[in-house]
């Protein structure tokens, strides 16, 4: 239902272009889109939301490419890899990810231990690993949605889920979350 | 990974993922950034436009021989090279003219070895 909802929309903002349908899109995909995010900036707040804005515009911009083969947020989702992938490029990578670090600790630093333990926690992951994580606990995506919103191939994802999960766990080990 | 490691990994990420942003505003500001379809359709139809004045240009290049004047002058022009060519051998200075073989080592230097280094400079610099 949720699906045929969204196709609705869709085609009302490809063919009408109406921009009501698309305010509907925007409100329902926001919190998904913007979490994802925050979790690959590791809480830069304001980055998130550029990042953010930015692919929504791209998904309106581009929006008769929608070819409704996946979900419509599988498709956004999958411009949203794009456009983060675009900014570490843009950044160097390791540049991008240490002032994120940084930037993540100040903004965290009102939040609760636990979101910055998280952000912590994430900061060890390599980039990939970070995005196969988090879109499966966090977003809760299996590993052939993954796969398609990261154009990697699913065995690659497993092994960059196995890897980042053994990571997790000696990181939560030795904090104590094992008690 | 154990089970148990498994289950502390989900239960750690648990809380973020029941995490729901607020919009606070978030939605307005996209919806205000979105680019304006009149604008769309301008840049669509300048871009139309352009497309229908090359292919009528080169409709009417063909209709109207364009070919013919641009081999025409093609070979004029090699016929008007070819004529200043034999003027400047009949009326050659009969003057000796010094060579200089250190000028023209330089020149083949020049050549072979520094215009191409710096093309090469140049190229990776912009790659």
């Amino acid at each position: 239902m949720a699906e045929f909802s969204d196709i609705s929309l869709v085609t009302q903002v490809a063919v009408f272009r109406n921009k009501k349908a698309f305010d509907q899109l925007v409100r329902k995909y926001q919190s998904p889109v913007r979490r994802f995010f925050l979790n690959q900036t590791l809480g830069d707040e304001q980055l998130s939301d550029d990042l953010a804005q930015e692919t929504f515009i791209k998904a309106y911009v581009n929006i008769t490419k929608f070819r409704g083969m996946s979900s419509f947020s599988t498709w956004l989702m999958r411009i949203a890899y794009n456009v983060f992938y675009d900014e570490v490029r843009s950044r160097h990578q390791t540049e991008d990810v240490d002032t994120s670090v940084a930037v993540a600790r100040q903004t965290v630093s009102a939040n609760d231990t636990l979101k910055m333990d998280i952000y912590a926690a994430l900061a060890l992951l390599k980039p990939d690993e970070r995005t196969c994580i988090t879109l499966q606990l966090i977003d809760g995506y299996p590993i052939d949605q993954i796969s398609k919103v990261t154009g990697i191939a699913e065995n690659t994802v497993k092994s960059h889920l196995r890897r980042g999960k053994e990571k997790m766990a000696n990181y939560l080990k030795e904090n104590g979350y094992d008690r | 990974m154990t089970d148990k490691d498994n289950m502390m990994i989900e239960d750690f990420f648990k809380q973020a993922a029941q995490q729901q942003i607020e919009d606070n505003g978030f939605t307005e500001r996209v919806m205000k950034n979105l680019p304006d379809r009149k604008l769309e359709v301008a840049r669509r139809l300048s871009q139309l436009w352009t497309l229908f004045c090359l292919v009528v240009a080169g409709v009417l290049f063909f209709v109207f021989g364009g070919w013919q004047v641009v081999t025409g002058l093609f070979y004029a022009s090699i016929r008007v090279m070819l004529g200043w060519l034999e003027v400047q051998m009949v009326t050659a200075s009969t003057t000796e003219i010094p060579i200089n073989l250190w000028g023209i080592l330089l020149l083949v230097a020049i050549v072979i070895i520094y215009l191409p280094y710096q093309t090469a400079r140049k190229l990776s610099a912009t790659l």
